[in-house]
């Protein structure tokens, strides 16, 4: 083949300067750039030949000769593919040309790229000029054909019996791919589909296979296999099969035809799943069909994870949770963080960060706070955490980082840790830092303490009952580690002013009012709000002051407290509210159970507060002075000069008692109540 | 960190330093990426930003007034991906995303770039005079495009080249040449193989111009095409091997044995190897004769030697003289050496046939004992060769021997697969002359460019003259599964030149024909050595261990003292450390390359000059003016002087190490 080839280059070496007589300018619209590209090539400029040849062919495209020469040319410089290309525009233009057609078809042999595909063609070539073609060209291709066909012939012979004695991938490579180059389309096929079997991760097989069912016509069969090679494998045999594909969408039963040639493929059935999942949005009914096809992989590729999502999130979608969970947790478990988020997301789950994803990017520090900020605003308190612990590492010197990581602590009740994050904030030199740290170490401290020792006052005037009450109570606690609960010693006074000496007023005022007593208790109380209720039980006695006796005294309930938005003494005005609800049981009360719900609304302007009070109480035994309603304005301030913990409070209240049996007055009531409340923490 | 206040200070020192002869870069950012060894490959060296010419911005990057001064200058601005700074220059992403898995490069355009893991990628709005070098082939968003601007030039890429630097963008350097970024250094020190099947139509001439601007100095031909005289094809070779001397290219005849011939299959259907399975051994090309056959030995070696006689070579490479295949024992379609004559040696030593290691002698002691005798006799075949080629040189005493042999020390599968075992052949070192150029086998093909030192480490304790250890890169498509491209182009191609070339004084490529068009004009810049560049006010000094070619114009002075040897654009400098200067006027006699390793050189009067050389092969001078009068080691010789069409004078000079003295016309 060689030596023929090399005979035919020499005798038609004089081709290009035959043709490079200048052409006729009234007959060429080429004429100024034909010009061009001769005079280039007399000084050797290919490059320079080569432009202007391009621009007589855009000029004459139908011009065989501009063509040829541009083909030789190309020639020149060794740009035999660049040749070919023309030679075979100039052999569709005038097949009679059968120099041309032996040069293409040469040059087809010879080429590289695709090489069976342009063999296969240099031979057809040669067979049809050896049958067709002038006496020249006839002998020539005939050499040439018998030169190609002669060793695939042999070869094919060759490679068959040494399948006869051992069954090898590459043997099986080697005939389909001379099969196909000599046309043996269904030999070719049955090896590629072989070789393809033997080895089905190349799925380069499957190309070469869709390319030899697409030549001979078995264009359904063409396109399973070019469907197969086009998804899931080498991303370079997926390109060239995707070229050889229709431009159009696969149909469903073209990827049903691959699934049935290849049907191990994963990305297959997934892209399947995902078409009949858009097809049954669209009320196509073909969301059990993508159930089935996510369905067969998950249960042969566990590992798929992709999959597994995607099936549970159908499952999800119509409540079938149970098939649903153990799918989406096994993406949970698993490697693919993005994935995982999106079903944590579906889930209502917080977000996840993932460190080693932050650190790879570099910007660790700053995206983790960016995320700190986000979850601490929607309330995802761990996530924060989280968040917070890698802005911690990526600055450990960050105080900023350091403080909301105490007041996340802080917010999830955890304040012993929190107080550590307090106390390393304190450091910092930003004085805004290090004083917001300072005073929620401070407030914090006691709580941690081994002993804490807690006293609250709260006189106050009644216009009602002209008199002055008040109440309150010193405590003493002492925490335990890991205790649930805390021990604690009380003392309560609850009095009123006038009614300082025996029988004075007696009987005048409800007996919740004013106890005239002194009451000392052991207790014990939970030692971390649960949900925010504190429950509490205390057994003591009680010495009235006025009296003189002494009483068992048996007390014990829950407590609960709330509040929102600006409270007293905020650097901003804004809303507010408050509700607390205590359920108490008090033996001395004939073993009453008392319900109490008081709550506050309204605008802070620092130092002052507007409220509105709302409050209820009722109790188990249906007593009159047990159960009533009031509500009404009022106004509590705190000047800055003052204790932290003193407050001022002022209200006008309008009420009406629920049970009036045995009520010595009126249903209703008005009263203005002004009073002071003091606590301090030791 | 990117801190607009540094970068700034940085371009307005810059900004007052004096351009030098070469071009460093400098990365603004904490990171470097890929970007050294991209740069790298084709010969920059990293600089302080102070006086670098080419500036890398990595993403997020901020905008600096500074910089369209700067660029009217001559600096480059490379930007990466999305920041202020390329926002600045046009380069914005949009609210598209493109999905990237192939691209198409203005240099190949035919050739698809695919992406081993296709990404998605904001789309972005490039300024209307940028030129596209990278779209991605479906929806064509630009990937890689530049402008130039004043004297300098931005080159924006997408995203990050990858870690290797050449997984996604192997043009990037081609996009900066394009951009009129010179490249500083080049060597003219690679060898490569040629078949003239793919060379049949060419402009000889032509070629041979363009190789030696590729910096390739030596052609290893295809000799088997020729092994039966035809007077054309001899003829042809006759003016490849002129075309090639007159741009001062070597020419070895490669030698492909135990395949002779097409003519000698046919004619000696007697002679032919076979496989285990005893089928002749026609396996891909080559088509392998019994060469432990003496009568068939004996044809051969005459052929040989009328071979080396015909031309006028200045050397044979002995190529792959060992046994298929690749796949070893495994595949008996494939594996020899079964010929009836190795069939009764090993008999007579083994006690048995050895095709019955696949029917009755399937015990591995028993393929063990096959093997070895096997990598015997490739041994002896090989020494037996040498011997041959050797007595070639009684005829032409300037012929170098080259021994091609496939790696064995980083891929130790070879010796079992294919017979060839390098600390058996090694040690002949010490008693021949020639050249161990070791052949990358196919198996580590997709292996980066760091396997090269690896190669050479592996070799050091068994050679015993490093300096004549040679290394083959490739240059095909490879099988296993690798991306950009399955063929090494571009930056990748530079990277394994670049790093090859650092651990071998010598790189061969395989083969011209497959190095792809826009790789040559790089080539040269890819396979420089250099340690060290370093200004010092219009001085630069420069450490190359095998001395380089530095990008020059005009005169210039070397330690001191007039150069004489340099072209209009390439100053070449021999080993060692050198300091360049500029000078009023270049010398009046240049040589304006050497093949052959230049020692010293110096003007010695006004159309006189003096060099010395050291060469294993004849060596050839290429002169701007045509030397009168010469001598070589102060006897007077006559010039043997080839005019080349491109102006300059061919001189050819002697093997071995030699003064030189000419006196121009």
């Amino acid at each position: 083949m060689r030596d023929l080839f090399t005979r035919f280059v020499l005798a038609s070496a004089m081709a290009l300067t035959c043709v490079a007589a200048p052409p006729d300018p009234a007959a060429s619209p080429d004429y100024a750039a034909l010009t061009r590209a001769y005079e280039a090539l007399k000084i050797k400029n290919y490059d320079g030949a080569i432009a202007a040849f391009l621009d007589a062919v855009k000029a004459a495209p139908g011009h065989t000769a501009t063509r040829k020469d541009l083909a030789y040319t190309y020639l020149k410089i060794g740009e035999a593919d660049a040749a070919r290309d023309q030679f075979g525009e100039a052999m569709k233009i005038n097949p009679a040309d059968f120099h041309v057609a032996l040069e293409f078809a040469f040059l087809c042999f010879e080429s590289k790229d695709d090489a069976i595909t342009y063999k296969a063609t240099a031979r057809r070539i040669f067979n049809r000029i050896r049958e067709s073609g002038d006496t020249v060209s006839r002998a020539t291709a005939e050499q040439a054909f018998q030169n190609i066909d002669e060793p695939l012939r042999t070869g094919i012979a060759r490679w068959t019996q040494a399948l006869a004695t051992n069954d090898s991938l590459s043997a099986h490579e080697e005939l389909a791919s001379l099969g196909e180059q000599r046309d043996e389309l269904e030999l070719a096929a049955e090896h590629y589909l072989k070789a393809w079997h033997l080895l089905p991760a190349r799925k380069s097989l499957l190309l070469d296979l869709g390319r030899v069912r697409k030549n001979l016509n078995q264009l359904e069969e063409a396109n399973a296999a070019l469907l197969a090679a086009s998804r899931g494998g080498e991303p370079r045999v997926a390109e060239r099969a995707r070229e050889l594909l229709p431009e159009r969408y696969p149909f469903v039963y073209e990827f049903r035809r691959a699934l049935a040639l290849d049907p191990q493929n994963a990305e297959l059935h997934r892209e399947l799943a995902y078409l009949l999942m858009r097809m049954g949005e669209k009320g196509e009914a073909r969301t059990q069909e993508a159930e089935d096809e996510f369905r067969a992989i998950t249960e042969t590729n566990p590992d798929d994870l992709l999959s597994a999502a995607q099936l549970g999130f159908l499952y999800l979608s119509r409540k079938d949770t149970i098939r649903a969970m153990p799918l989406l947790q096994r993406v949970l478990a698993g490697s693919d963080e993005e994935l995982a988020s999106h079903v944590r997301t579906a889930l209502h789950m917080p977000a996840k960060v993932y460190a080693n994803a932050l650190h790879t990017t570099g910007e660790s520090g700053t995206e983790a706070r960016v995320m700190a900020e986000k979850s601490l605003k929607a309330g995802y308190l761990k996530d924060a955490l989280k968040y917070l612990k890698l802005a911690h590492d990526a600055d450990p010197v960050d105080f900023s980082v350091m403080l909301k990581m105490a007041w996340a602590y802080n917010m999830l009740r955890e304040d012993g840790v929190a107080m550590r994050w307090f106390a390393l904030a304190r450091k910092s030199p930003d004085s805004a830092i290090s004083e917001e740290a300072e005073k929620a170490w401070e407030t914090l401290r006691p709580s941690q303490a081994r002993v804490r020792t807690t006293a609250w006052m709260f006189p106050f005037y009644s216009s009602r009952w002209k008199d002055v009450f008040s109440y309150g109570q010193i405590k003493t606690e002492f925490r335990i580690d890991r205790l649930p609960f805390r021990p604690y010693l009380s003392t309560r006074f609850v009095g009123d002013l006038r009614r300082t000496t025996p029988g004075a007023y007696a009987g005048a005022l409800p007996q919740n009012l004013s106890e005239s007593s002194f009451i000392l208790a052991f207790g014990v109380a939970s030692s971390k709000p649960w949900h925010g209720i504190t429950e509490w039980a205390e057994a003591g006695s009680a010495i009235g002051y006025l009296s003189h006796h002494m009483l068992p005294d048996y007390r014990g309930g829950a407590s609960w407290a709330r509040s929102r938005g600006k409270g007293i003494g905020s650097e901003t005005p804004g809303f507010f509210y408050e509700t607390t609800a205590d359920g108490v049981f008090v033996s001395r009360f004939n073993n009453d159970f008392l319900a109490y719900s008081q709550n506050r609304a309204g605008w802070t302007l620092a130092p002052i507060q507007l409220v509105w009070n709302a409050n209820i109480t009722t109790d188990a035994k249906h007593q009159y002075w047990a159960n009533f309603v009031e509500t009404g304005p009022g106004i509590r301030f705190h000047m800055a000069a003052m204790p932290p913990s003193l407050l001022f409070s002022f209200s006008v209240m309008r009420g009406v008692y629920l049970i009036n049996t045995g009520n010595p007055r009126r249903p209703n009531f008005n009263d203005f109540r002004a009073g002071l409340w003091y606590a301090l923490t030791r | 960190m990117h801190s607009p206040v540094r970068i700034s200070a940085l371009l307005l020192i810059a900004a007052v330093v004096p351009a030098s002869a070469t071009v460093g870069y400098s990365v603004i950012a904490n990171d470097p990426g890929p970007w050294p060894q991209i740069l790298s490959s084709v010969g920059f060296t990293a600089e302080p930003a102070t006086t670098a010419g080419i500036y890398v911005a990595r993403p997020g990057t901020p905008a600096s007034p500074h910089w369209p001064a700067k660029l009217e200058s001559g600096a480059v601005l490379v930007l990466e991906g999305e920041s202020p700074l390329a926002a600045a220059f046009g380069f914005r992403s949009t609210k598209q995303t493109v999905q990237l898995a192939s691209m198409q490069d203005v240099h190949e355009p035919k050739l698809p770039l695919i992406l081993q893991k296709p990404i998605e990628i904001s789309r972005f709005s490039i300024p209307e005079k940028a030129r596209v070098f990278t779209k991605e082939r479906w929806t064509g968003a630009p990937t890689l495009a530049g402008f130039r601007q004043g004297k300098g030039a931005v080159l924006w890429v997408a995203m990050s080249p990858g870690q290797l630097g050449y997984e996604r963008f192997p043009y990037i350097l081609h996009a900066l040449a394009d951009l009129g970024v010179q490249l500083p250094f080049r060597d003219t020190r690679l060898w490569a193989f040629f078949d003239y099947s793919y060379r049949t139509r060419v402009d000889l001439d032509y070629f041979a111009a363009r190789w030696r601007k590729a910096g390739i100095s030596a052609l290893h031909v295809a000799s088997w095409h020729f092994y039966d005289s035809d007077p054309e094809r001899d003829a042809y070779l006759k003016r490849l091997i002129e075309a090639c001397h007159r741009e001062g290219i070597l020419v070895y005849a490669w030698v492909e044995l135990p395949h002779v011939s097409e003519k000698f299959w046919s004619d000696h259907p007697e002679w032919r190897e076979k496989t285990a399975v005893l089928q002749d051994a026609h396996l891909d090309w080559r088509k392998l004769m019994n060469l432990t056959n003496r009568d068939c030995f004996r044809t051969v070696s005459l052929g040989v030697q009328n071979l080396i006689g015909r031309f006028d070579w200045d050397g044979v490479n002995l190529a792959e003289l060992y046994f298929e295949s690749l796949e070893g024992a495994s595949n008996p379609a494939r594996f020899t050496p079964f010929n009836d004559t190795v069939r009764a040696q090993f008999r007579e030593a083994a006690g048995f046939d050895p095709v019955e290691i696949y029917t009755t002698h399937k015990d591995a002691a028993s393929l063990r004992q096959f093997l070895d005798f096997r990598a015997g006799l490739v041994k002896k075949m090989q020494e037996e060769w040498m011997a041959e080629i050797e007595k070639c040189r009684r005829l032409r005493p300037h012929l170098d021997i080259v021994l091609t042999h496939v790696d064995d020390r980083f891929d130790t599968g070879m010796k079992d697969a294919i017979g060839a075992d390098a600390a058996r052949v090694l040690p002949l070192l010490s008693t021949h002359d020639f050249t161990f150029l070791i052949e990358d086998p196919a198996t580590v093909w997709n292996l980066g460019p760091q396997r090269y030192p690896e190669i050479a480490r592996r070799y050091q304790p068994i050679t015993p003259k490093p300096e004549k250890m040679a290394i083959d890169i490739n240059v095909v498509d490879r099988y296993q599964d690798v991306y950009p491209t399955k063929q090494q182009t571009g930056t990748e191609l530079f990277e394994l030149v670049h790093l090859a070339a650092h651990a071998f004084p010598r790189v061969a490529l395989y083969f011209e024909n497959s190095i792809l068009a826009p790789d040559l004009a790089l080539l040269a810049a890819a396979s420089a050595n250099v340690n060290r560049v370093e200004h010092v006010g219009l001085k630069t000094i420069i450490d190359a261990p095998r001395g380089v070619g530095v990008t020059w114009s005009g005169g210039a002075l070397v330690d001191g003292k007039p150069w004489p040897v340099q072209d209009d654009n390439t100053l070449w400098l021999p080993a060692g450390t050198h300091t360049i200067e500029p000078a009023s006027q270049p010398a009046s006699v240049r040589l304006l390359a050497l093949n052959g390793t230049l020692r010293a050189a110096q003007i010695t009067g006004s159309n006189k000059l003096d060099f010395a050389y050291e060469s294993a092969s004849r060596a050839i001078a290429l002169l701007d003016r045509k030397p009168a009068q010469l001598e070589i080691d102060g006897l007077a010789s006559k010039p043997d002087v080839l005019n080349a069409p491109a102006g300059h004078f061919a001189l050819l000079l002697p093997r071995g190490q030699h003064l030189v003295s000419l006196t121009a016309e």
